[in-house]
């Protein structure tokens, strides 16, 4: 199969999921009809204040990462520079790594009683351990033979950092990215259902449910889908393909 | 002879290097000159990258010194070496082309920049990989790599270049070849070479002087100068000649009982 073909196919296998909800939505209650769902979506999509709702997760979102990031970046050099700090480091990251998300939501919430700080807080909690943990497995793995080079060579510490170091360890910093962006998204909702936002997708998902504003719950879940999908496929995948062009 | 007069590029004086407990290098004295070639020959585990380490700067010796165009290496105020390095792998980066490898070290080189365009094209093309310019590492074979590890040792302008048996991890066919394209090169450029291999015909066909060594922990068993003129036909029967006097030397030395020994034995 060309790749052409294979995307047509997993296209016609994703059309699949229409009946099926359309078989959903004939033996339940509260499965909307795909259709009037479809109809609904256009008067949904240009209403500004979806896409503020939006907005206000996506910006929890990105900061906490990138606060996770942030953090990640110096458990995992703090962990690779000193045995002590690493061993000290490693259980906290072992633990944080298995504290369910709902409960990290919870007590950020009570810390800090639903402010903004909060949501970031969660989200950068929830992803930093897998930021540490993947950079530190690439830091431990470098390349001692390319190091030699650039030593040889008289390659510079900035040279190093950008051409030798960097892309060794970019496939664990993208797969550790992959991983921490999933789980951001699925905790930013928990905590702003949890915590009683007026704002952003969680607030919204959860007061529909609530009203039993059966078609809005729909509407929220697909743009959700949607907004997580592309920014899996189209920028992190993209930029993961530029990335490792050479391979 | 002109070989006397010309200054010197590499010297080892009273060299050591022990790891921990156990010599892996006892003691080598050796003074190379500027445009010589010269093959190092020694047992396997005897010591021969352990000395590359010393000489290429990246480890100091245990004991003795080491002295670059006359100045000494691992002092407080030595700079380090500028050399060239033919790793036994290509040790290019793969995520960089192979003209950005080359640019990579030509930035950490005192070559001016204005020249870099000109000298990469030059190397690329008398190595045969000119077409290969913008290509990845990874889609090269593993002759046209070893060809663009050998690009990036000659283009910095180095006092010397080192290579660790940088031809024994290719097909016979591609390393005549290279073999060939190098003793070219390196006369052309006057460079100094110091070629570790365990190939005897190859360090025959290739070298001005063989350094042969003892069994680790290695010492300098003979100095010996290739007896053959320029050029060399790899083929050539002097070789084979001067390939099988050199066995014969090295048996004593290098543990291998010659087989009507060891019957009488
Ligand atoms: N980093 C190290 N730590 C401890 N011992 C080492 C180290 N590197 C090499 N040795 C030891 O030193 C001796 C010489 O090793 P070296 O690699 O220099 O030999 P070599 O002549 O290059 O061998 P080969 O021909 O197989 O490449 C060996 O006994 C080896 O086990
Ligand atoms: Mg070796």
């Amino acid at each position: 199969m060309t790749s052409l073909q294979k995307q047509v196919w997993a296209y016609l296998a994703l059309l699949l999921l229409i009946p099926a909800w359309f078989l959903a939505h004939q033996n339940t209650t509260f499965i909307e009809n795909p259709v009037t769902v479809a109809k609904a979506l256009p008067h949904f999509l240009s209403d500004p204040a979806t896409w503020t709702n939006i907005g206000i997760t996506l910006a929890r979102v990105v900061f906490g990462l990138l606060m996770g990031v942030a953090a990640g970046f110096v458990a995992a050099f703090a962990m690779t520079r000193s045995r002590l700090l690493g061993d000290v480091l490693s259980y906290y990251v072992t633990a944080a790594l298995r504290t369910p998300s709902a409960i990290a939501a919870i007590l950020a919430l009570a810390i800090f009683k639903g402010s903004e700080a909060g949501y970031v807080l969660v989200v950068a909690f929830i992803t930093f351990p897998y930021m540490a943990v993947g950079l530190r497995d690439g830091l431990a793995s470098a390349d001692h033979d390319l190091d030699e080079m650039a030593q040889v060579y008289h390659l510079g510490l900035l040279t190093k950092i950008q051409h030798v170091w960097a892309p060794f360890v970019a496939p664990y910093i993208f797969s550790a990215l992959r991983n921490a962006h999933a789980l951001a998204w699925k905790v930013i909702v928990v905590a702003e259902i949890f915590g009683a936002a007026k704002t952003g997708f969680g607030a919204k998902f959860e007061h529909a449910w609530s009203y039993m504003i059966m078609i809005e719950v729909h509407l929220w879940l697909l743009v959700f889908m949607a907004i997580v999908l592309f920014a899996e496929y189209g920028l992190i995948r993209t930029a993961e393909k530029y990335v490792f062009r050479w391979r | 002879m002109t070989q006397e007069t010309r200054p010197s590029v590499l010297k080892a004086v009273n060299l050591g290097v022990t790891y921990g407990q156990s010599e892996a290098v006892a003691q080598l004295d050796f003074d190379i000159k500027r445009g010589e070639f010269v093959a190092i020959l020694g047992p396997s585990g005897c010591g021969k990258s352990s000395m590359l380490n010393v000489i290429s700067g990246l480890r100091a010796p245990s004991k003795g010194r080491v002295l670059v165009e006359d100045e000494e290496l691992f002092t407080a105020q030595s700079k380090p070496p500028r050399l060239g390095y033919v790793f036994q792998s290509h040790r290019l980066l793969p995520w960089r082309t192979v003209r950005q490898n080359l640019e990579i070290a030509l930035a950490a080189s005192q070559v001016p920049r204005g020249t870099w365009e000109a000298r990469i094209d030059e190397i690329l093309s008398i190595l045969h990989i000119s077409q290969f310019k913008d290509a990845w590492p990874m889609r090269l074979s593993g002759g046209q790599r070893q060809r663009v590890s050998i690009a990036r040792a000659l283009l910095i302008d180095p006092s010397y270049i080192l290579m660790d048996e940088p031809l024994s991890t290719l097909d016979e066919v591609t390393a005549r070849s290279l073999r060939q394209e190098l003793t070219g090169i390196c006369q052309r450029t006057n460079a100094t070479v110091v070629f570790v291999t365990h190939s005897i015909r190859e360090a025959v066909y290739l070298a001005d002087r063989i350094l042969i060594l003892t069994k680790g922990p290695a010492r300098i068993f003979e100095d010996y100068k290739v007896p053959l003129e320029r050029p060399r036909d790899y083929d050539d029967a002097r070789i084979a000649e001067v390939e099988a006097d050199i066995i014969r030397r090295v048996q004593a030395p290098w543990g291998l009982a010659m087989r009507e020994e060891s019957s009488v034995a």
